[in-house]
């Protein structure tokens, strides 16, 4: 585990009487790929933008941790922080690489060294050539990564993505999810939204399962199984958000039962010892 | 990565140096802020006039048939005649009978005419009838027409004209009889020379004053409408088209996006007023004689007062009309907010430009909008008053302040981030 870098600390956020994040507490830390899952509505762009400091929490903190080990509010270092929000956001009268160099400019970086870094980040995203030309007829790909070159131009520390792959075609998710990976090499922190459960587990380290505006789950893939006794994320993360509230079917008490006994079964068939202490009373 | 060195308006500079990009490339802004005012103003104050001009001498070219109708079949008079050859006017007589109500009663004509005015045989009908006075020659006169048909009313006009040329020359002789001119007996007391001649203010001074009645109302005007559309685009428009999300979350804060914002807001607005202040000028003088409509001599402290004024004016127009936007989520939002906007601006510039500068209470002169519109009357008439000055300037300047702060709260608001799309 690296260095921490963010803390999300007893965060509750609100909109009138609409609660759409309760009592969230999180750390993230350096060279960390989190993935964040939930359904529409869940709190997942909520959480990102009190992240990135577009929004204030109502109740709670949301800090930064400099490598020195000093804390600051997140809005006062955005120079580290590259966002791509659900809606690309780019202004269609100009080219990719103005869109790009307006926001690196922003963040005070000269023009020959974002292009640079542009040029090499849209080598691995097939974008090269797009570079000059007006964004008006971009398809849905394409904005996405030219909206992905736009959030790296300033070399951020930081990366939030909320849904960079939703809409977008096998080959050009494929090459989203290169491209996070090809971050992570470089020890750099990437916050990622998501509704493809698959893609979380190939991409992310790690996984928050957030549903009605509370954090389920946190923690690995496989650890995300194990806590739901599941054989699959799908199936962890469906075990994860059924609502307390809903009456459970008889179909569902028996699928538990039974791959319960299938998972005991295949235990005792392998020759391992089971101790009936094991068995947690909860189950 | 190095960072070039940040220093105070450096962002916002980026800021309004890429909306202005954005905004050159938007047809719909030129169209409203340069080809309209291009092509809407000459053609008010060029075109059209040269265009009635030309209607008027093509309406002179068409002859007109004319009835008259004499009571009693009499004489048609010759001089009256003459006149009516003159002006192109094509005439048959007919009688009319005697003692039916008065002349201007259409009688058994009413329908004759409608008709006859329809399929063009009939344009006007005059009616003469020579009255028995102890003049040498008197007449009664009534002219039928029908005031829906263009072809019926100028031949009315044309028949009414010769009338009263007539009148007037019966008028001279009878005058003459009795050894008078026109002018003695109509006119008793005359103007000796030339009006203008009379005048003792220059022509800088007079076109100051004609300045002072215009300049103020259409910077006003111009001002609030020129920074409307890119106003609504930079904001609303950023928020309905997803950007505002990605701009909010740069380095920049929020008070430099709105700095940058204001700056190319301001600058179109003010490219568009001069733009349109000089097409004005340039078509207006076109109308005018020559030298009728000078330069208006300004010292510095008119200049620096007007530019002022102006400056301080703008800051307040486009901060409230940015502020006003960015609570819209949409295009369509903005606009409907701030249509009615205009009208705050324009009825109080419209009022300021009859507000008697002579013994004004100073009060007007911190009234919002009134105080900027009559400091710049006061500038172009060279008027220089130091408590005029000191009220107009102070208080424009808290105005500015308020309306920037305002919209720099509307700027600190959580809810930008979220569009309509």
């Amino acid at each position: 585990m690296g260095a921490p870098l963010l803390s999300v600390r007893g965060v509750s956020k609100s909109f009138g009487e609409v609660h759409a994040l309760q009592e969230v507490s999180l750390e993230f830390s350096r060279g960390d790929i989190v993935g964040l899952v939930g359904s529409n509505g869940a709190g997942k762009t909520t959480l990102l933008r009190l992240l990135c400091g577009l929004y204030r929490p109502t109740i709670g903190d949301v800090v930064h941790h400099a490598t020195d080990g000093s804390e600051h509010a997140v809005d006062s270092v955005r120079q580290n922080l590259g966002v791509v929000p659900e809606s690309t956001g780019l202004y269609h009268r100009l080219t990719a690489w103005e869109n790009i160099r307006y926001h690196s400019r922003l963040s005070g970086v000269r023009d020959s060294q974002a292009w640079n870094r542009t040029v090499r980040l849209a080598r691995a995203l097939d974008i090269e050539d797009a570079l000059h030309r007006s964004t008006r007829g971009f398809s849905k790909g394409m904005r996405q990564k030219t909206a992905l070159l736009r959030a790296l131009a300033h070399d951020p520390d930081l990366l939030l993505l909320d849904e960079p792959t939703a809409g977008l075609d096998v080959t050009s998710a494929r090459k989203v999810r290169g491209l996070v990976q090809m971050l992570q090499q470089e020890g750099r922190t990437v916050i990622y939204s998501t509704h493809h459960l698959a893609e979380a587990e190939q991409v992310c380290d790690r996984i928050i399962v957030i549903h009605n505006g509370t954090v389920r789950s946190d923690g690995s893939p496989s650890d995300l199984m194990l806590h739901t006794n599941t054989d699959s994320l799908e199936e962890a993360y469906v075990a994860l958000t059924l609502d307390a509230s809903r009456e459970v079917s008889d179909a569902e008490v028996y699928g538990w039962f039974q791959r319960q006994w299938i998972a005991l079964l295949s235990r005792f068939s392998t020759g391992e010892r089971i101790d009936i202490d094991e068995v947690n009373e909860d189950e | 990565m190095s960072e070039p060195k940040r220093w105070p308006g450096r962002v916002a500079l980026v800021v309004a140096k890429k909306e202005l990009l954005d905004l050159v490339r938007d047809w719909r802004t030129l169209v409203a802020l340069v080809l309209v005012p291009l092509i809407i103003l000459p053609l008010l104050f060029i075109a059209l006039p040269l265009f009635l001009e030309g209607e008027s001498e093509e309406l002179d070219s068409i002859q007109l048939n004319v009835v008259v109708q004499l009571v009693d079949g009499g004489d048609f008079p010759d001089p009256l005649d003459t006149r009516l050859q003159q002006a192109n006017i094509s005439v048959r007589f007919e009688s009319l009978e005697p003692g039916q109500g008065n002349l201007s009663e259409p009688r058994e004509d009413e329908e004759r005419l409608r008709l006859a005015v329809r399929n063009g045989s009939i344009h006007a009908i005059l009616r003469l009838e020579e009255s028995a006075t102890n003049s040498t020659e008197s007449w009664n006169y009534a002219i039928l027409h029908d005031s829906t048909s263009e072809l019926s009313r100028e031949a009315r006009g044309r028949l009414h004209d010769s009338v009263a040329e007539w009148e007037d020359e019966i008028m001279e002789e009878n005058l003459a009889d009795v050894g008078l001119t026109v002018d003695e007996a109509t006119n008793p007391i005359r103007w000796d020379g030339d009006f203008a001649a009379a005048d003792v203010s220059t022509a800088a001074e007079s076109a100051g004053l004609v300045l002072s009645m215009l300049i103020p109302l259409l910077i006003a005007v111009w001002s609030a409408s020129a920074a409307m559309q890119p106003s609504i685009d930079l904001t609303a428009g950023e928020r309905e088209r997803g950007t505002m999300e990605s701009l909010l979350c740069t380095a920049a804060t929020r008070v430099e996006l709105l700095f940058g914002k204001w700056l190319a807001v301001a600058i179109v607005g003010a490219g568009a007023v001069l733009l349109q202040i000089a097409i004005f000028l340039a078509a207006f003088s076109f109308l005018l004689p020559a030298g009728y409509l000078g330069i208006p001599e300004l010292d510095a402290v008119s200049i620096l007062s007007l530019v002022l004024s102006v400056i301080l004016f703008a800051t307040s127009v486009v901060a409230i009309e940015l502020a006003l936007a960015v609570r819209a989520r949409s295009v369509k939002e903005a606009g409907t907010t701030l249509a009615p906007l205009l009208m705050a601006f324009i009825a109080p510039a419209l009022f300021a430009q009859f507000v008697n500068l002579e013994g004004i209470e100073l009060w007007w002169f911190a009234a919002p909008v009134f105080n900027v519109c009559l400091a710049m009357r006061e500038a172009l008439l060279g008027v220089y008053d130091p408590v005029h000055i000191a009220i107009w300037a102070s208080t424009s300047v808290i105005y500015a302040i308020l309306a920037v702060g305002w919209a720099s709260k509307q700027f600190n608001r959580e809810d930008l981030v979220e569009s309509i799309n």
